[in-house]
């Protein structure tokens, strides 16, 4: 049977060694940013009436910055290290952006927990520019630095990963237009097909950043008055596509290892290939659903929100959770921990995609919109989706470095508490959004007070969560230590 | 029922099915078996070819339903909404100044007669704002954007009497929590 | 739609650039905002050479537009008369699809003033355009429904007043326009409204720089503007980055073969 990483004598043990960094560097991210959302839950179920509200919105900005950039990195960190058994991208590029990442990560802290700058990740044009005493300018200017970096920096590794596929690759071969074509040769790994769409689109939305940070120095001196409906499309654009296509990675991850696992093969077919296209076109048009309520936007791009919403949802998802299916059915599928995580991760991609859907739904989103309905279904594709299928890659990586293959006993008890945990916590946003309860809110007013209770019960679940990650991430972190000790002595 | 269940009981229905699904599938992995390429090809084909037609009948049936207002009909009248770090200003008059806006923020509720169009010129004083209308009873009608440089229209019909509360929708800043506005339905009587 | 107004204040930041009262304060047109969609009270007019009618009667079939004048007037009456009818030449004739209504609110007017009035503009009736006289106490009504007014300036020998267009359907005010002259551009705005066209939003005052979609309020379409190409050049910039990476251009026989490290 082949190894999802056999091809690891492709990697060299810097790479190795990178991708241990990377798997800690998210998973530390990860709990630290846990953590941040427990005390926001808690905060809306009134554990904290002494702390000021401010503090909820800055831990709310760091918290979903947090989690977004690892887990961006995390998938980007599987699909470099996975990429490397058909291309070579660099390697000091990826510890360039690592370097970048933390630098960014620290100043967005900084001007988060030390200048209470909280105007939400997506910094919505123009709240910045009006703190109404909440936070001073330099905190704003920290922050904006902070985003430039990361920008700057993973747009410079995403157009690495692209280089790479480009020397061996042409741009029609790795899209697999020869697949639409009908031929059958020359063979492209949907890792390769599904990461060049996944990277040319980021490289849109890392540009739509840059832009909105133009924006709004533009803005802010006093050189131009921007129009806010602009830098909303904009930022949504960018906001949108990061999250969208840091699932796409985690499924480019599942591609290539869920094979392994199933002993069977999995191509780039026709309806692959022609579904990974489809996601080129429509995922630029797809944001448009976070802009239903501006009835400034004219009905029509309203209309081509929901219908790109819509069919976007079946290539990717239909196409791919179809293949993960079929993969394993009757194959004699290897369940490891791995492997679970794997299953579990798509599992979770469809109930998200299923949620967002129905959100996508222009009348429906007339009641849901910024309601917890919107954290439910972003979350369940997020936590119980895409960082599962990360996770994934990373057990089994530090399992193969280290050698050591088997589960530790209780790994069913654990995933069970991690799905329990994780459900349990979503379950209370779905049940609030479809009260009616506000996302983003510090604390409930009487009308929508089942949202303290909502919001202390998820933070038991939240408590559920932790407890299993915290079990199961500090084995997996001493297998990554270890298996980055192993490579530095090996190199 | 309200359109909030309609969707939470769709998203329910259709995620048991696919967790089933899911479990089905995970049950029978055991068995080695070499599947047959071309009737999973077809039943692939088939699959994406029935979640494609829902979709298009999901769409057919919703798109007809925006929430947008069409001009055919005539409002009996008009509220102003100015949305302002931190509160919303809402009036029978425009609200163009800080002042004014104070003063529509603070006055009393503004009366809207049962049972009649009314149309919400809404718009934002400072930043982004959502003006969210709920029922009496704490459930979200409608809402839509109070974005500064556009004045959005937002049309209601509302049925039963009451103090309606408006709650904020967008994160404006750090007392977003407690941004609100208020207005009274009143009776007409005769209907 | 009352875009030029609100916007005006707004960008202003001026307070009380307009009344806020219905009274309407001395010596201003009135306020839009204020009697938007109110009813308009079906007074009985009196059409030159034809016999009394309510007005429900002129706004049963289509809508109406009315203006008050008076005949002796050497102000703005006929200038503002005059543009209106240039703006029905491009914004579309009166008898597709509504009538003009042009009302003395000056008890001295006759019928006969009314006609010479007619004429001295060009316009008529088979055109849609009724000039009519009416009760003072009826047009005092009218008057006050719709926050116009008239005084009586002795020294001048000359009524004070604003100059006003309303366009009712099926007896609400809709729209009520202000200003010494109409161009064709508002009117096809206001044309558009009474034919049911609505957009859900509108720009406030044009100080921004790119938008996305500039309104048109003559056709009530949206075109796309500068901002617009900012919104593409993300997706631009993305597909030119592809290019230049991958250089499809260059006919290379054999990509560079993969070797394990
Ligand atoms: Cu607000």
């Amino acid at each position: 049977m082949s190894s999802p990483t056999s091809a690891s004598s492709a990697a060299t043990p810097r790479l190795r060694r990178n991708t241990m960094l990377w798997a800690l560097l998210a998973m530390a991210l990860f709990l630290v940013s846990t953590l941040l959302g427990l005390f926001l839950r808690l905060f809306q179920g009134n554990s904290f009436p002494a702390v000021e509200p401010v503090w909820f919105y800055s831990a709310l900005t760091l918290h979903a910055l947090i989690m977004v950039g690892a887990w961006f990195l995390g998938s980007m960190a599987g699909v470099h290290y996975l990429l490397s058994r058909y291309v070579r991208p660099s390697s000091a590029i990826s510890e360039l952006a690592m370097g970048g990442s933390v630098v960014g990560v620290v100043l967005i802290s900084i001007s988060t927990l030390l200048g209470k700058f909280g105007v939400g990740w997506y910094f919505l044009f123009p709240l910045p520019l009006y703190p109404n005493g909440a936070w001073s300018p330099w905190a704003t200017i920290v922050f904006f630095a902070g985003l430039a970096i990361l920008a700057v920096f993973w747009l410079a590794w995403v157009l690495d990963l692209l280089r790479a596929i480009a020397r061996r690759y042409s741009l029609s071969m790795a899209l697999g237009w020869h697949i639409l074509r009908g031929a059958k040769e020359p063979e492209v790994p949907p890792l390769v097909l599904i990461t060049t769409v996944s990277l040319v689109v980021v490289t849109a939305a890392l540009v739509a950043a840059a832009l909105v940070l133009a924006l709004f120095v533009l803005h802010g001196s006093g050189r131009a008055n921007v129009d806010a409906l602009l830098m909303k499309n904009l930022t949504f654009l960018f906001g949108h596509i990061i999250v969208n296509i840091t699932l796409y990675l985690g499924v480019a991850i599942l591609y290539e290892l869920l094979p392994a696992f199933a002993g069977r093969p999995w191509k780039t077919s026709w309806l692959v290939a022609f579904a990974w296209n489809a996601v080129l076109l429509l995922v630029l048009f797809a944001y448009l659903h976070h802009l239903y309520m501006d009835f400034a936007q004219p009905r029509w791009v309203q209309v081509v929100g929901q219908t790109a919403s819509y069919f976007l949802s079946l290539p990717a998802a239909a196409v791919s959770v179809f293949g993960s299916l079929a993969l394993i059915y009757r194959s004699g599928f290897r369940w490891t921990m791995a492997s679970r995580l794997l299953v579990c991760g798509v599992l979770g991609w469809v109930i998200g995609g299923i949620a967002a859907v129905v959100d996508a739904t222009v009348a429906v989103n007339s009641v849901f919109h910024n309601t917890l309905w919107v954290p439910a279904h972003f979350h369940t594709y997020y936590l119980m989706g895409v960082v599962l299928m990360v996770l994934a890659f990373f057990d089994h990586l530090s399992r193969e470095l280290t050698g050591s293959d088997t589960d530790v006993p209780a790994a069913g008890w654990i995933l069970s508490l991690l799905l329990l945990g994780g459900y349990g916590f979503l379950a209370m946003f779905y049940y609030g959004g479809a009260t009616s309860v506000p996302r983003r809110f510090a604390t409930y007013p009487e009308e929508t007070l089942q949202g303290v209770i909502q919001a202390r019960v998820a933070a038991a679940f939240v408590v559920l969560l932790l407890a299993a990650l915290v079990i199961y991430l500090s084995r997996m972190a001493a297998r990554c230590l270890r298996a980055f000790a192993l490579c530095r002595n090996a190199s | 029922m309200i359109p909030q269940y309609k969707a939470l009981l769709a998203f329910l229905i259709i995620t048991a099915a696919a967790t089933a699904t899911f479990l089905w599938v995970t049950r029978n992995t055991a068995n080695k078996e070499r599947l047959n390429p071309e009737a999973v090809s077809k039943l692939r084909s088939r699959f994406a070819i029935t979640c494609a037609l829902l979709l298009i009948a999901a769409l057919a049936l919703t798109l007809p339903h925006l929430p947008y207002p069409r001009g055919s009909e005539i409002p009996d009248k008009v509220v102003f909404v100015a949305a302002k770090q931190f509160a919303f200003g809402l009036s029978e008059a425009p609200i163009a100044s800080d002042a004014q806006w104070e003063a529509a923020s603070q006055g009393p509720a503004v009366r809207i007669p049962a049972n009649r169009l009314v149309e919400f010129r809404v718009t934002s004083l400072d930043v982004n704002h959502g003006f969210g209308v709920y029922s009496p009873g704490g459930t979200l009608l409608a809402q839509t954007q109070a974005m500064p440089g556009y004045v959005n229209r937002l049309r209601l019909r509302l049925q039963n009497p009451g103090r309606y509360p408006v709650l904020c929708l967008e994160l404006c800043g750090m007392e977003h929590h407690s941004m609100r506005g208020i207005f009274e339905v009143f009776a007409t009587g005769k209907e | 739609m009352t875009f030029p107004r609100i916007a005006a204040c707004l960008a202003a930041g001026a307070a009380a650039l307009w009344g806020q009262s219905p009274a309407g304060s001395l010596n201003q047109p009135p306020n839009e905002d204020l009697y938007l969609y109110h009813s308009v009270p079906d007074i009985l007019v009196r059409p030159a050479g034809k016999p009394a009618m309510p007005l429900s009667e002129l706004w049963r079939e289509r809508p109406l537009l009315i203006t008050m004048v008076f005949t002796r007037c050497a102000g703005v009456c006929y200038p503002f008369l005059r543009s209106l009818r240039t703006a029905t030449e491009s914004a579309g004739k009166p008898p597709s699809g509504y009538g003009i209504l042009v009302l003395s609110f000056d008890s001295r007017d006759t019928a006969s003033d009314m006609k010479a009035a007619a004429a001295g503009i060009g316009a008529r009736a088979d055109e849609g355009w009724i000039f009519a006289t009416a009760a003072e106490e009826s047009v005092r009504r009218l008057a006050e429904a719709t926050g116009f007014w008239f005084r009586w300036d002795g020294e001048r020998r000359q009524f004070d007043h604003p100059a006003v267009l309303l366009a009712v359907k099926h007896g609400r005010l809709v729209r009520l326009f202000t200003g010494g002259r109409i161009p064709a551009e508002s009117l096809g705005a206001i044309l558009r409204d009474l034919a049911g066209g609505f957009v859900p939003s509108y720009p406030l005052a044009d100080k921004t720089s790119f938008r996305c979609f500039q309104y048109n309020a003559a056709t009530g379409s949206y075109s796309l503007d500068w901002g617009a190409v900012l919104l593409v050049l993300p997706g631009a910039a993305a597909f030119l980055a592809a290019l230049l990476t991958f250089r499809p251009w260059r006919r290379k026989c054999a990509r560079a073969p993969f070797q394990a490290a």
